[in-house]
């Protein structure tokens, strides 16, 4: 008798358990944890269904949730994740498809960038929450037009270069900040073939990959715009004290630049010399779920509460983010940020998401900041270097 | 007589390569890049970079001024006295002195420099480490940026540490009672160091140790009853206070444990002679010597199926975390306290024994007492070793709610993009202040514990 | 009083006695778990933590124990190293193993313990006793090596159940298994396993032994014995001028320099990193005014080595200091009273008393700052990104050591998880220490006193 009465309590107990909590991962601070914690609010108004958001920092989130995730330690939903992660993610298995729990005209109401970006294999990992690329985004105070074309570039940025000004900066070791050199000069980082990309078959070396990191190399030693030292700290540093005319940056840097009362504008860098358009790398974030969570139902419809079109313009107004609902974008059309980046990103190509791009990242900014390291570097020889060890890191899986 | 030689002259080959190739580029076999230290630097002067031509001759100028002054000194003061006594002492100790004096102050300067600019930057509004434009300011070490300016400097990145917490009344209280108490302890301190009394017992002695105990306790349950509740800004660095309380929980309890799990495996490592006793010094010694952290992995599976990773309980969480450290220095504390031991007499305990009392009546009854120094040292070794550690905690503890100092500290350098320097300045020059306390505080026990003759690795 | 069985024998027995104890209790333990689980079921996502099998394996453990003392008095010896031979077991040890069969394996991210790969969900259209039909080609879905399945474990299924089957073969979109699931399911996963791949991690690490681990290895040396030679030559002449009684100020002097010990090197050190920066760190702006260009302290990799041994003086110097000062508290006055007496000088008595007075109490001191620098991870991951070296791996960069190389080829590089290859460096490491801590050992002759 009393055993059964203990059973059932612990069925209840589990009940109450399973129906009433979600747990979510976020690297979100500020106003965007502000704005998270606000609709788990009204999520839970709603449905009842308690959320805990819970702050993991950005760059533990993928370990510990591929760690965790079979162990039943992790959250149901991260909020949200880099649609780089996602191939790695899936392939460890702590991924839920998201397709079932979409419909077509939801999807079709997105930027066909973020919803490619976050696919893999098929299928759908992530619901898409807002996109993010870097722009050049200038100092009023020192760029009248944005500049359209190199010279006109060169021009400011040298002009400006003087006294306790800076011309141009960003975060040159980073190929991140990079990668719009490598597209400008016809390389990419794998082939594109049929929809998917072919991790044999990397664009990143030869002539365009010779040519970007030596245009990268010139920006230092032959235009002399981006002195040694010049790190994210330092370029965004000298933008927030206005002492800077031209940096690139993305979205997320808005909200200081606003609050140190700098008049700014963004635009699309113009072609290099010798080059073709700049088009920057895209990132996507996405709402995911996890693959083990035991209340996936819930998890499903606070997803989707997350990126609906008015979730993703509070958003913005939180922190800046460029939405990647359409018709989110056309009612922001008027904010001046979004209207900057949102071509960018339109004309931009998502990063690589399958699991080989974590093979890509450390040698490719190891050639980078070898090759800006000092004038007389051999960027043929670095570049090489650089093309076999991603080739041996592939390889070797 | 040979071998002195040769020693000699490879230590004058190494220093000659250091010199010549390494430092000065020479092309001598195995110099990296074939290119020297001073060669790599480039002779450019970037824009808003203040350099002085030749500066480095004023410095040593001025530095030898100072000297000659001090020289000057001492032999116009040893003239003067040597006259007045009648006596005949030389100048140069007085001199020495001076010189040492001089060192000193260089030496101050060179280990407080960097604590100096995470000051400035605790006070520095903009989150950054650099400022741009230039101060305005007649000075020449603050224009070039060398000494920060401190024109604009306030509160707000310590403000935002403790936006929105709510304390209750009794906690404040119980803030009075160890503060007050703290500060009593330390002015009797001071009182009896000026009046040159050392005694161990004595009203004052007594006294002191009270407003130590006093504190300890009310510091104590303040702690224990600081809850997350009561952080109610939506910021994560506003949780400032709850992580120096999950850092003290935490490297509190690990230094407790290790003292545990040291004291009797010490004792009898230092006083029983059973077969297998080398043996087990050995294993203890070398399996600190595997690279433990690497096994983040398999700690993470071990603490998940001991059901410590649970996010509902954080408690359970932080004893994971205790548990996992504890490891860390079994070995290395049972060794120490084992030669402590061997450093003290076996005629107390062997009285003890003939007296009737068994092995463990022997330890706690004499050992025991005469082992708080070693016991303080090894606890704050571990204490201080955990402080600001973060790869651990960062696996396994999940959410702002548990993070430890180190973890806050380091989420505010590793953003996505963002490091946010201020905050981080402010953080640190707050979270370091228990640590520093504890070293002042303790300082003779980190001496003699490192200096007894005993750390044998 | 009681003798224990000499030598081997005796050592022998006690380990049985004690392991034999602690599994039996331990089996016990996880019997009234088992026991526990079975007679008051909780739910699945709510189940009984783990560590109560720890608790249940301690209340039968005291008894035994006390039992086992009765018969065999002499392994009450054994008892007081129980505590802590208990906690390095499970904590030190367990992890180790763990690591070191990792180091054979070729676990990673992807391969993660066996879990089911996402990306090939595919439905599954109908189940005919053993024969499973796909949506789609079985081949392409599940992302096979061979085109028949053969072998390919698969995770199936249901909204309530999942179970792990066997592909026996596959063709088109049938998949022929060799067991029959036990409930009808509805989606296929593949499942990613990490193997056994013997010695291939460490024949790929020895295989770029030229480019990587002879250098690091080579740095790391030099590191660690630089950093212990500057900052003990450094402390050892602060304490020499402190330990003049004469001086005034002398407790100031040592109270205050002992700061860079005191403070976390979490914050000093990236404090340093800001400060180093070429252009806009306070060192160079200083050191520009005394006329020298902007040094590359963070972007060369001869100078990131510098400014590593630079940050590591700075925290390293007090620890000398405090340690000079202790050993030569216990230097007796009347050695340089006698000293004095004969007529020595100042230099006499530091060469001929002091220093060599100073060699036995440093040497252990020596050699465990070696042991503790040889390893510090803390400062080089903290310096931040380094410079890129022509021709290393991004994982082993100018300033890498042994320990972050491992670090960041097991959970930063490779999409963040290589535990197969940095289990194996994590090995190498060991062995490497071991091997420089017994030519220390024997050079110094610390351990055979001990015995």
């Amino acid at each position: 008798m009393r055993k059964g009465w203990l059973v059932a309590l612990g069925v209840v107990m589990g009940l109450a358990m399973a129906q009433g909590k979600l747990t979510v991962w976020t690297h979100y601070g500020g106003p965007e944890l502000e704005w998270l914690k606000k609709t788990a609010a009204t999520f839970e108004k709603g449905s009842g269904t308690k959320v805990e958001v819970v702050e993991v920092p950005f760059g533990d989130i993928q370990n510990k949730f591929i760690l965790g995730a079979p162990q039943g330690q992790a959250a149901d939903l991260i909020v949200s994740i880099p649609h780089d992660w996602v191939g790695a993610m899936a392939a460890a298995g702590v991924l839920e498809p998201m397709g079932k729990y979409t419909t077509a005209s939801y999807v079709q109401g997105l930027n066909d960038v973020a919803v490619d970006a976050l696919t893999y294999r098929n299928q759908l990992f992530a619901l898409p929450m807002f996109a993010e690329s870097v722009a050049l985004i200038y100092n009023k105070k020192y760029v009248k037009t944005p500049p359209r074309t190199w010279d006109e570039f060169l021009k400011i940025a040298q002009e400006n270069t003087k006294g306790n000004t800076f011309g141009f900066l960003y975060n040159i070791g980073d190929p991140y900040f990079n990668y719009g050199f490598f597209t400008a000069f016809g390389g990419s980082v794998f082939a594109r073939s049929g929809g998917s990309l072919n991790a044999a078959d990397l664009r990143l070396g030869g002539e365009a990959g010779q040519k970007a990191i030596g245009f990268i190399k010139d920006l230092r030693y032959k235009y002399k715009l981006v002195p040694e030292g010049v790190d994210y700290g330092v370029a965004d540093g000298a933008f927030k004290d206005g002492s800077l005319a031209m940096i690139i940056n993305g979205p997320w840097a808005i909200g200081d630049y606003k609050k140190a009362k700098i008049d700014f504008g963004v635009a699309s860098f113009p072609a290099p010399p010798g080059g073709s358009a700049w088009k920057p790398f895209v990132g996507v974030q996405g709402v995911a779920m996890n693959a083990y969570s035991r209340n996936k139902t819930a998890a499903a419809n606070f997803a989707k509460l997350l990126i609906t079109e008015n979730s993703q313009i509070s958003f913005n107004q939180a922190g800046g983010r460029i939405p990647v609902s359409k018709a989110a974008v056309a009612k922001l059309k008027n904010d001046p940020v979004v209207a900057g980046f949102s071509p960018v990103i339109a004309s931009g190509s998502p990063m690589p998401n399958i699991p080989e791009m974590g093979k890509v990242w450390g040698p490719w900014g190891n050639a980078i900041s070898q090759a800006i390291q000092k004038p007389d570097t051999n960027v043929n020889k670095i570049v090489e270097d650089m093309v076999a060890e991603i080739r041996k890191g592939i390889g070797s899986r | 007589m040979i071998g002195r030689v040769l020693t000699w002259l490879v230590t004058a080959g190494i220093a000659a390569w250091v010199v010549f190739g390494y430092i000065g580029g020479m092309n001598l076999p195995g110099v990296p890049g074939g290119l020297g230290l001073l060669e790599r630097i480039q002779p450019n002067t970037p824009f808003g970079f203040v350099r002085v031509e030749n500066g480095w001759v004023y410095v040593v100028g001025g530095l030898l001024a100072v000297v000659a002054l001090i020289l000057l000194y001492s032999l116009a003061i040893t003239a003067v006295s040597n006259q007045r006594s009648g006596r005949k002492r030389s100048p140069w100790p007085l001199f020495g002195q001076g010189v040492v004096h001089m060192f000193m102050w260089m030496m101050l300067f060179f280990a407080y420099y960097p604590i100096l600019q995470i000051v400035a930057a605790s006070f520095d509004p903009t989150n950054s480490l650099y400022r741009f434009s230039a101060p305005q300011s007649d000075n020449l070490l603050i224009r070039a940026r060398v000494i920060p300016d401190f024109a604009q400097a306030n509160f707000d990145n310590y403000l935002k540490l403790f936006d929105g917490v709510v304390i209750y009344a009794y906690q404040w209280v119980l803030l009075l009672v160890s503060g007050v108490a703290l500060l009593g302890a330390l002015g009797i301190a001071g009182y009896r160091r000026l009046k040159g009394d050392t005694k161990e017992s004595g009203p004052l002695a007594t006294l002191q140790s009270r407003a130590l105990i006093t504190f300890a306790v009310a510091f104590f349950l303040l702690i224990v009853f600081l809850s997350p509740e009561q952080f109610t800004s939506p910021n994560t660095e506003a949780k400032f206070l709850l992580w120096i309380r999950n850092t003290l929980f935490v490297s509190g309890l690990t230094g407790v444990l290790a003292v545990l799990l040291t004291a009797t495996a010490g004792y009898a490592f230092a006083r029983f002679n059973f077969p297998g006793r080398y043996p087990m010094l050995l294993v203890f010694i070398f399996v600190q010597m595997f690279p433990g952290f690497l096994g983040l992995i398999a700690i993470y599976t071990l603490m998940s199926n001991l059901g410590l990773l649970d996010p509902r309980y954080p408690i359970l969480n932080f004893a994971g975390l205790v548990l996992a450290y504890s490891g860390g220095i079994v070995s290395f504390g049972t060794w120490v306290y084992k030669g402590f031991l061997e450093s003290i007499s076996k005629s107390l305990e062997e009285a003890a024994l003939i007296d009737g009392a068994t092995k463990w009546q022997a330890f706690t009854k004499v050992l025991l007492p005469l082992s708080a120094p070693m016991f303080v040292f090894i606890f704050l070794l571990q204490f201080v070793g955990t402080y600001s550690e973060f790869i651990l905690a960062n696996l396994l503890l999940t959410g702002s709610d548990s993070w430890t100092v180190g973890m806050g500290l380091r989420n505010f350098t590793t953003g996505q993009f963002q490091t946010k320097w201020g905050l981080f300045a402010a953080a640190a020059v707050l979270g370091s202040i228990p640590i520093l306390l504890t070293f002042y505080g303790f300082q003779r026990y980190f001496v003699s514990g490192y200096t007894a003759g005993s750390v044998k690795e | 009083m009681y003798q224990s069985p000499p030598g081997v024998r005796g050592f022998l027995m006690s380990i049985g006695l004690l392991g034999g104890a602690m599994v039996l209790s331990f089996v016990v333990g996880l019997l009234v778990f088992w026991g526990l689980q079975a007679a008051f079921p909780r739910p699945i996502d709510n189940p009984y933590p783990g560590y109560l099998v720890l608790i249940f394996a301690v209340i039968p453990l005291i008894p035994l124990l006390i039992l086992v003392a009765r018969r065999f008095p002499f392994i009450t010896d054994w008892y007081y190293l129980l505590p802590a031979i208990t906690f390095l077991l499970a904590f030190t040890f367990y992890p180790i193993i763990l690591t070191v069969y990792f180091g054979f394996t070729n676990y990673n991210g992807i391969r993660n313990n066996g879990k089911a790969d996402r990306s090939t969900e595919t439905q599954i259209v109908r189940v005919e006793g053993t024969r499973l039909v796909l949506a789609q080609p079985a081949a392409d879905a599940l992302r096979c090596d061979e085109p028949d399945c053969a072998g390919v474990q698969l995770e199936v299924t249901s909204d309530t159940q999942r179970a792990r089957v066997t592909v026996a073969q596959a063709e088109g979109s049938a998949v022929e298994l060799t067991r029959a699931p036990a409930f009808t399911p509805t989606l296929a996963y593949r499942v990613n396993a990490y193997s056994f791949i013997g010695f291939e991690n460490f024949v790929r690490i020895f295989s770029q032994a030229g480019t990587v681990l002879w250098p690091v290895f080579v740095w790391n040396l030099v590191f660690a014995s630089s950093t212990v030679f500057v900052s003990a030559l450094l402390g050892l002449i602060i304490g020499l001028m402190l330990n003049n009684k004469n001086l005034k100020l002398r407790g100031f002097y040592r109270t205050a320099l002992i700061i860079s010990w005191a403070m976390p090197v979490v914050i000093s050190v990236q404090v340093f990193s800001a400060m180093l920066n070429v252009q806009f760190g306070p060192v160079n702006r200083f050191l520009g005014l005394l006329g020298s260009y902007p040094i590359p302290w963070l972007t060369d990799p001869e100078w990131f080595k510098m400014s590593a041994l630079l940050i590591s003086l700075w925290l390293g110097f007090p620890y000398w200091m405090t340690a000079t000062l202790g050993a030569l508290s216990t230097i007796s006055e009347d050695v340089y009273e006698a000293a004095k007496i004969d007529g020595a000088t100042g230099w006499q008595t530091l060469t001929g008393i002091t220093l060599p007075l100073l060699r036995q109490p440093f040497i252990p001191l020596l050699l465990g700052s070696f042991a503790f620098n040889f390893n510090n991870f803390g400062l080089i991951y903290l310096m931040g990104t380094q410079p890129g070296v022509e021709g290393r791996p991004s994982t082993a960069q100018a300033g890498d050591i042994l320990i972050t190389w491992a670090y960041k080829t097991a959970f930063q590089a490779d999409g963040g998880q290589a535990y197969g290859l940095g289990g194996a460096i994590s090995v190498i490491i060991f062995l490497i220490t071991v091997a420089i801590s017994l030519v220390n050992f024997r050079v110094t002759g610390a351990l055979r006193e001990v015995r």
